[in-house]
Parts: structure tokens; C-alpha cells; sequence
């Protein structure tokens, strides 16, 4: 618990750009270096310097002392639009919490975490086609058989031990690809249309998967220098998503190659747009045909009918939850305030990805 | 050991809405000494309950019922926050300081695994009792419809668990 309290307080402290000399001073700490000692979980705070803490950060105490906080090391990169700096950090706090709650209690319950950290041998210098082609060869090695997006996440999880949480994000937030030390994660925004939903987890597990080669930004493509990294991660999408081995042939001179085009797509799971330019690519059409086809009807192939976003978290997720829960490691109600649920919706959540709910009460 | 209905039960969250629900909270109130804190009965209201069908409870007489709620402050919610265990709710964890704090013979009761573990490595085996258990105490009638987690047999088994870990 001490390691915790060090790594939240010394988050805050970063924050709010607080030297650590000025904030020993504000809790009545002896020195910089007794802080630093807290802070790297060396010396236990004391119950009046933690309530000086909470009162100083103005946060409740239970959002102060949660053994689930991520570790300094770990690392976010998010993929998204317009969202404020200030709304994004709650935010990542928020999924940290997740991503130390698993680990926790996956640790706790004796569960293998350990991140098969597969690598892509591509680097910043590599062509866009190499790029397809990787994706292509990660299609084809984890048999995601012809319509690679509805396996993609229980692939992901499975091949690279890693974690996929759909999630209910701000808007403008479409996912991040994140690393802590022990684990690594995929966190998807449920609300957004699927075809999106299908290529940001595909994006995501190219950073993942190039992680020390092309580190990714904190925000994708914040910098105009990381941009061909970005470029890379799509073009791996588009070769995982739509292998050559599923694309079709097509008659350039076809009347409604648009329609055809989009059923594909819908069929796919991907949007007519991306698969319009991975014909290109793959030199199924022409890049001039490409261009010319209406964005409009590449868009007819989608379904009309609202469809329900995908169920919170996953699967994975929820097994630990529930081990968590019956092992008492984590109460009822604190794992229903971590999913953001009531405990009846918690209940719920167990029922849907068919994992035994671990309590009635 | 004095009889239980010498000593201070403390109940959380859940044994509140769970004898309201069953219709047994006023034997266990009226053959007992019932406590809380005020965080959990706060969580007892209708509308704070976190349960997709709030029960109906009025404020006034709950708070009434009870033989006292306790404030606990900062300080000593704070203590306990600083201890290893598992992972508790603020109720939970507010019910467990005020325990601490304590010096007479309290017993505890609550249906959740990880705040009997919390009393478990904490040393209370002995404290924790379910409200199975203190309804038989005062002559109630168990409820046919009384969840598993409230039940002598759950806990029972619980501790068990919990006793084959540590060996």
C-alpha cells in the first residue's frame, strides 16, 4: 500500500507542478528527501499526513489510498480528437485504474499476466507496404480466418496475452494503446461506430507490437515527426483487417463497383473508404479508379439499423474481477464503483461475457 | 464471550438493505445493539443505494433505529487506509476504522468476502458473524428468501478458505 501512496502522491504532485522541496513543506514533511522516501515507497506516510494530503489535493480519501495506481513507467498513447488536456488526464487516470485493478488482482488470484511481447521488425524507415504486409503475416500466423475484425479482440488477448477493454470514453476518444511494466493493454471507445472500432484496435496492436522501436506519443500524431509512424500503424491495420487473401477481384468498368465495394466492406466489418484505398494498394483497382469512387455511396453497404456497442470491458477482464471478488481481495461494492456500474449492473456485466457472477447480495 | 445481545453490532451497507428487503430489520434492531457509521447509512437511502430497485426507506426512522451511528473522522479513516488488504468501499472501510477505534466487545457483520478477509488478517475471526446468525440470536424467523452471502453456512465456509491459505 505504501508503493501506491508514494506513486499517487507523487502523480499529484506532478500535476499540480509542485517541486518536491514545496510540497514536504505544504504536509509537514521533514524534507525533500523524506518525500522522495514516500514517494518511492521507502517510508510509510503517516494517517495525519495522508489526511493533509487529501485535504492539500482536495480528493476524497478513497480516490487517494486505492491500491490500484499504475506505476510511474507506465505509459498511455491515445487516439483521439479535440479532447481537453485537462479531460484526458482524469480520463487516463480512470483507465490506469483499470489496468492496476486487473493487475492486482490477477497477481492476487494467481493469474499468468505476462505480456507475450511479440515485435514487429519494422522501424520508422520502412515502406507502407511492408508495413500491410506485416499485418497481413499477423492475420495469417493467429488464423483470424476471413473476417479478421470479429476475432481481433480475443486474438489479441490470446496471442499477445494482452488486455482489450472496451470502454465508455469521452468523446473524441477512440483508444490508446497502453504499457505498464507487467502488462499490456488496448482500450477501445464501445460508442464508436464499428467499422472505427475495428481499425483503432488494429492501429493500436501495431503500437504494441513496435513499441520500443517506434514509441508512440502521448496523443497520436501530436507531432508531425511521429506522423509516418501513425502512417505505418494504419497501413498494418489495413493489412490485418483486410489481408489480400480476403479481397475480392473487380471490374474497374463496373456501374456500381461504389455498392460492391461497400457490401465488402460491411461484410469485412471495415468502412468503404479503407477498403476503397487497400484495393488500391493491393493493386485490385486502380489508385485513379480509387479516387474516383463517391464517398457517399462507399458508405451504403452499412447497416442503417443502430446497432448495440459491444458489452463494457471483456471477458478477461471480468474473469479476474469476479476471481477478485470471490476470493475477497475486492468488495462488491468497490468493483462496481472501479466498472463504473451499480451492483445489480455488475451483476449484469458477469451475466453477458458468461463469466459465473461471484455474489449474491 | 457476553451473549450478543450485550454487545455492539456493527452492520454495513448491504445487511441494512437486506433486512429491509427481507422484512426482518426491526427484530434485529429491536433484540440487538444495532451501530453503523454514517457513511453507510448514508449508502442505506433511497436513492444512494447503488441497486437498480431502491427500496423505500425513510431517513428519519432508520437513523432512529439504530442504537447509534457513529461519525468517523478523517484521521482515523485515514489509518486504516494505510494498511494492506484487500480493497474496500469508503462504507466499508469507514465501519472497519470505527471497529478499530474501538475498545469494547463489537461484533461485525457484513455479507462481503473482501471485508471479511480485511477483519480475517486483521485478527477478528472471532468478531464476524452473519445475519443469519444474529436473527437466530434474537428469535427471528430466517427469511425463506435470504441471499447466500447473509447465511452462517456462507461465512462458514468462507473462513475455511481463508484458513487454507494461510497454512
Amino acid at each position: 500500500m505504501q508503493l501506491k501512496l508514494g506513486w499517487k502522491l507523487r502523480a499529484l504532485r506532478e500535476a499540480s507542478g509542485l517541486t518536491q522541496a514545496e510540497l514536504a513543506r505544504v504536509l509537514g514533511i521533514e524534507n525533500r528527501q523524506s518525500l522522495g522516501l514516500i514517494e518511492a515507497g521507502s517510508r510509510k506516510m503517516s494517517a495525519e499526513e495522508l489526511v493533509r494530503a487529501i485535504e492539500f489535493f482536495e480528493i476524497p480519501i478513497d480516490e487517494f489510498a486505492t491500491p490500484f495506481v499504475v506505476s510511474p513507467e507506465s505509459r498511455f498513447s491515445w487516439r483521439q480528437e479535440g479532447v481537453a488536456n485537462a479531460d484526458l488526464v482524469r480520463f487516463e487516470q480512470q483507465a490506469g485504474e483499470w489496468l492496476a485493478a486487473w493487475l492486482e488482482l490477477a497477481q492476487a488470484t494467481g493469474f499468468d499476466i505476462a505480456p507475450i511481447r511479440q515485435r514487429l521488425s519494422l522501424t520508422r524507415s520502412s515502406s507502407f507496404e511492408d508495413a500491410a504486409s506485416a499485418g497481413e503475416h499477423i492475420a495469417a500466423s493467429w488464423e483470424l480466418g476471413p473476417v479478421p475484425a470479429k476475432v481481433l479482440p480475443q486474438a489479441v488477448e490470446s496471442r499477445l496475452n494482452a488486455l482489450v477493454l472496451m470502454v465508455d470514453a469521452l468523446p473524441g476518444i477512440s483508444g490508446a494503446a497502453c504499457r505498464l511494466p507487467t502488462v499490456d493493454a488496448i482500450l477501445i471507445n464501445r460508442c464508436e461506430p464499428d467499422y472505427r472500432r475495428n481499425f483503432d484496435l488494429a492501429h493500436e496492436v501495431f503500437h504494441v507490437m513496435t513499441w520500443e522501436s517506434m514509441p508512440p506519443e502521448h496523443i497520436d500524431g501530436a507531432s508531425p515527426t511521429n506522423r509516418r509512424v501513425e502512417q505505418l500503424a494504419d497501413s498494418f491495420a489495413s493489412g490485418l483487417l483486410m489481408p489480400a487473401s480476403v479481397l475480392r477481384d473487380y471490374d474497374e468498368n463496373s456501374p456500381d463497383l461504389a455498392s460492391q465495394i461497400a457490401e465488402a466492406a460491411a461484410e469485412l466489418n471495415v468502412s468503404g473508404t479503407a477498403l476503397r484505398w487497400r484495393l488500391a494498394s493491393a493493386g485490385k483497382i486502380s489508385q485513379d479508379v480509387a479516387r474516383s469512387l463517391p464517398a457517399d455511396e462507399l458508405r451504403n453497404g452499412r447497416s442503417k439499423r443502430v446497432e448495440a456497442p459491444p458489452a463494457l470491458y471483456s471477458k478477461k477482464f471480468m474473469e479476474i474481477l469476479a476471481r477478485g471478488i470471490a476470493e475477497g481481495h475486492i468488495s462488491v461494492a468497490r468493483t462496481a464503483k472501479l466498472a463504473r456500474t451499480n451492483i445489480d449492473e455488475l451483476a449484469d456485466l458477469f451475466c453477458v461475457h458468461e463469466v459465473t457472477c461471484p455474489f449474491e447480495l | 464471550m457476553s451473549p450478543l445481545n450485550a454487545r455492539p453490532i456493527l452492520v454495513d451497507t448491504n445487511v441494512i438493505l437486506e433486512a429491509h428487503r427481507c422484512r426482518c430489520w426491526n427484530p434485529l434492531v429491536g433484540g440487538l445493539q444495532v451501530e453503523t457509521v454514517e457513511m453507510c447509512i448514508a449508502e442505506a437511502y433511497t436513492g444512494q443505494q447503488r441497486r437498480r430497485d431502491q427500496l423505500i426507506i425513510d431517513p428519519g426512522a432508520l437513523r432512529k433505529s439504530f442504537h447509534s451511528v457513529h461519525a468517523v473522522s478523517k484521521s482515523i479513516t485515514a489509518g486504516i487506509a494505510l494498511l494492506d488488504g484487500p480493497a474496500l468501499d469508503i462504507g466499508e472501510r469507514e465501519l472497519w476504522a470505527h471497529a478499530f477505534h474501538r475498545q469494547d466487545a463489537w461484533v461485525l457483520c457484513g455479507p462481503d468476502a473482501a471485508s471479511m478477509r480485511f477483519g480475517y488478517i486483521h485478527g477478528f475471526r472471532d468478531r464476524m458473524i452473519s445475519l443469519e446468525e444474529l436473527l437466530r440470536s434474537v428469535g427471528s424467523r430466517i427469511p425463506p428468501d435470504l441471499r447466500l452471502h447473509y447465511k452462517a453456512a456462507w461465512l462458514r465456509e468462507l473462513f475455511a478458505k481463508f484458513a487454507l491459505e494461510t497454512k
